[in-house]
């Protein structure tokens, strides 16, 4: 058995983890090499089956509930799939019709994956900056002040994605709202004629807005995890040498904890590209503005608001490819960052 | 000429200049990130919120806002919903999520690497993808309108997470106190439950935590599946609630501010025991 785990021959001999403790049945004086053989051949097999059993439920409900339903998007996604479908139970295939339409729609290449990739490329940008200085800020502060400021940005973190979108429409709200009242009082702009959630360049000015405010926490406290690892000998060597704060951040903390950023800059694209309810909730973004649907809310409205769920279902799984991509690449990355003895970090 | 030896080397000790420019950055960072909480709090407070414009003050302090949306409203009955919902989805998530995470992080058996390349993976599935699936699914099973139907979706999405985050928490625990059970005569149930479940009680309270704030917070799928006011989680009670009283901006952030305290309570709380999971989950082999 060249795939025994460690643990396993020392059972042999030694039968209590997990086993029946041989304490509680005896073997008879008769009972020979054979009976104790077949016991710890018993522990052995129990013990091999407990991670499964152990699993079970869970693998059960992530299989039903996320791989059973992602196999039948793709599913899905081949047919012409309407209210009519749903009711009847009846299949109606169309081949590869729905994701022919999708791709050779303009309103893809022009509208909707800009959209998508320049929104998402953008928050992930300025989460990953915002984030990485504030860790900084953070590591230069005393244990107070750093206490203090972490436990508040958390805040930020906490704040549910409805509440907080609907509080930034409040902040941008074009008759009342605090942004365009104090900019109009400062003589910039007129008030009674703008409204930033039409254009499709500020509506997503001001999403991006909200998205980097939630997210950055995650980045500060991550990176600064991973700042605390460094040795300070590395960091007093730099100055020593001369190294200015810029260069020192270069060339001593960023590969130092490459891995790190992997993670966040990965973790933050696939978030960004999915977002979904800061977009839909804002004014327009249910589908009433057709300029600032992104691939996820362009999926949702397709299925629920015009009920052609194949081809919403269509949308989705070219999302999904798209980030099984990014997935890979991050994987691959990471494993090429750390090949050998790191590789089982993951 | 190397570095002056009077001077402290440390970088976490700079100069003035260096000390005031932290200083600002600072206070630029809280008034940045308590912004959107505080303008949501004080606008709820505020009896004027809808002319209230660019006032960084609220204009006078009343509770009418909060008593008209629960009164009329109906968010007693979105935050109860809510709150029966992310309770189940806690207790579910929580035993699925140990049982699997003790799998993971004890016992070395083939395919253990590519259980957690799944976690991950299915961690990165977009939302959009599965609602549409799981909603005929729901319907099929006349689960839809239902706060059971929900509770078992978001066990499947906090369940990844929490297995990933757990992973660290039992990693931490010496494999020799369990072998001292084994010694003593323990079985493993016996052992699992008296001692890896006392050892691993903190990283389970702040899974939950996890847990309940991605079942609180969720818009999507309650959105999609219920129909029914009376079965309204509190997000989507607050949607409804903006497109009958858009411009109403008072009630709106008091509805916001009943939605948005528990979780930032809950997460003050539990903030540390959180991020020092995540860091054991990601770095503890």
């Amino acid at each position: 058995m060249a795939t025994e785990t460690p643990e396993a021959p020392r059972t042999a001999e030694d039968p209590q983890p997990g086993g029946p403790t041989p304490g509680r049945r005896p073997p008879g004086p008769r009972a020979t090499a054979a009976a104790r053989a077949r016991s710890a051949r018993a522990a052995r097999r129990r013990r091999r089956a407990r991670p499964w059993l152990l699993l079970a439920p869970a693998l059960l409900a992530v299989g039903t509930l996320l791989l059973w339903p992602l196999g039948r998007v793709v599913w899905m996604s081949f047919q012409d799939y309407g209210l009519r479908e749903i009711v009847s139970g009846r299949t109606n295939f169309t081949g590869t019709d729905n994701y022919a339409e999708i791709l050779g729609s303009s309103y893809l290449w022009t509208t909707v994956l800009p959209n998508t990739v320049l929104f998402a490329a953008a928050c992930v940008v300025l989460t990953v900056v915002l984030g990485t200085l504030v860790a900084l800020l953070l590591q230069r502060l005393g244990p107070f002040w750093r206490n203090l400021t972490a436990g508040t940005i958390m805040m930020a973190w906490a704040m549910p994605a409805v509440t907080g979108t609907y509080v930034w429409i409040w902040l941008f709200d074009p008759l009342n709202g605090a942004v365009v009242q104090s900019l109009g009082g400062l003589g910039l702009l007129d008030p009674a004629a703008t409204n930033w959630f039409t254009g499709r360049f500020s509506f997503y000015a001001i999403a991006t807005l909200n998205v980097v405010h939630h997210g950055f926490p995650f980045v500060a406290v991550t990176v600064y995890a991973g700042l605390l690892t460094i040795p300070r000998e590395l960091t007093e060597a730099g100055i020593v040498d001369g190294a200015g704060a810029w260069q020192r951040f270069w060339t001593i903390t960023v590969p130092s904890i490459k891995p790190v950023f992997l993670v966040v800059v990965i973790l933050s694209t696939i978030w960004d590209f999915k977002v979904f309810v800061q977009l839909y909730l804002m004014p327009g973004g249910n589908g009433a503005n057709p300029q600032v649907l992104n691939l996820g809310v362009w999926s949702y409205v397709e299925s629920f608001a015009q009920r052609q769920y194949g081809m919403g279902a269509a949308i989705a799984v070219l999302l999904t490819l798209l980030l099984l991509g990014i997935t890979v690449g991050y994987v691959r990355a990471l494993f090429s960052e750390s090949s050998g003895e790191k590789g089982d970090r993951l | 000429m190397t570095a002056n030896p009077a001077r402290p080397v440390s970088p976490t000790r700079p100069g003035r200049p260096g000390r005031v420019g932290t200083a600002v950055a600072t206070a630029a960072l809280l008034a940045f990130t308590v912004l959107p909480v505080y303008w949501m709090v004080t606008s709820a407070l505020d009896p004027g919120a809808n002319t209230r414009g660019a006032d960084p003050l609220p204009s006078g302090v009343t509770w009418d806002h909060f008593r008209f949306v629960l009164d009329e409203g109906g968010f007693g009955r979105f935050l109860l919903n809510s709150a029966l919902v992310g309770a189940g989805t806690i207790l579910l998530a929580g035993l699925l999520a140990l049982l699997a995470a003790v799998a993971v992080a004890r016992h070395t058996f083939r395919l253990r690497t590519a259980v957690l390349v799944m976690v991950l993976i299915v961690q990165m599935v977009p939302l959009e993808a599965l609602v549409i699936p799981l909603f005929v699914q729901m319907r099929n099973l006349q689960m839809l309108n239902s706060l059971l139907g929900l509770t078992v979706v978001y066990l499947a999405f906090s369940l990844p997470f929490a297995i990933w985050m757990l992973r660290g928490f039992v990693a931490a625990v010496p494999q020799e106190v369990e072998e001292a059970a084994y010694l003593d005569g323990c079985t493993w149930p016996r052992m699992f439950r008296s001692v890896l479940l006392p050892l691993v009680a903190p990283g389970l309270v702040a899974t939950s935590v996890f847990s309940f704030i991605v079942a609180w917070n969720e818009f999507v799928f309650a959105f999609t599946f219920l129909q029914d006011d009376a079965k309204f989680t509190a997000a989507v009670g607050l949607h409804r609630f903006f497109g009958q009283h858009g411009n109403d901006w008072g009630p709106v952030m008091a509805g916001s501010t009943l939605i948005t305290l528990p979780v930032l309570v809950f997460f003050v709380l539990a903030q540390r025991r959180l991020s020092g999971g995540l860091a054991a989950g990601a770095v503890k082999g």
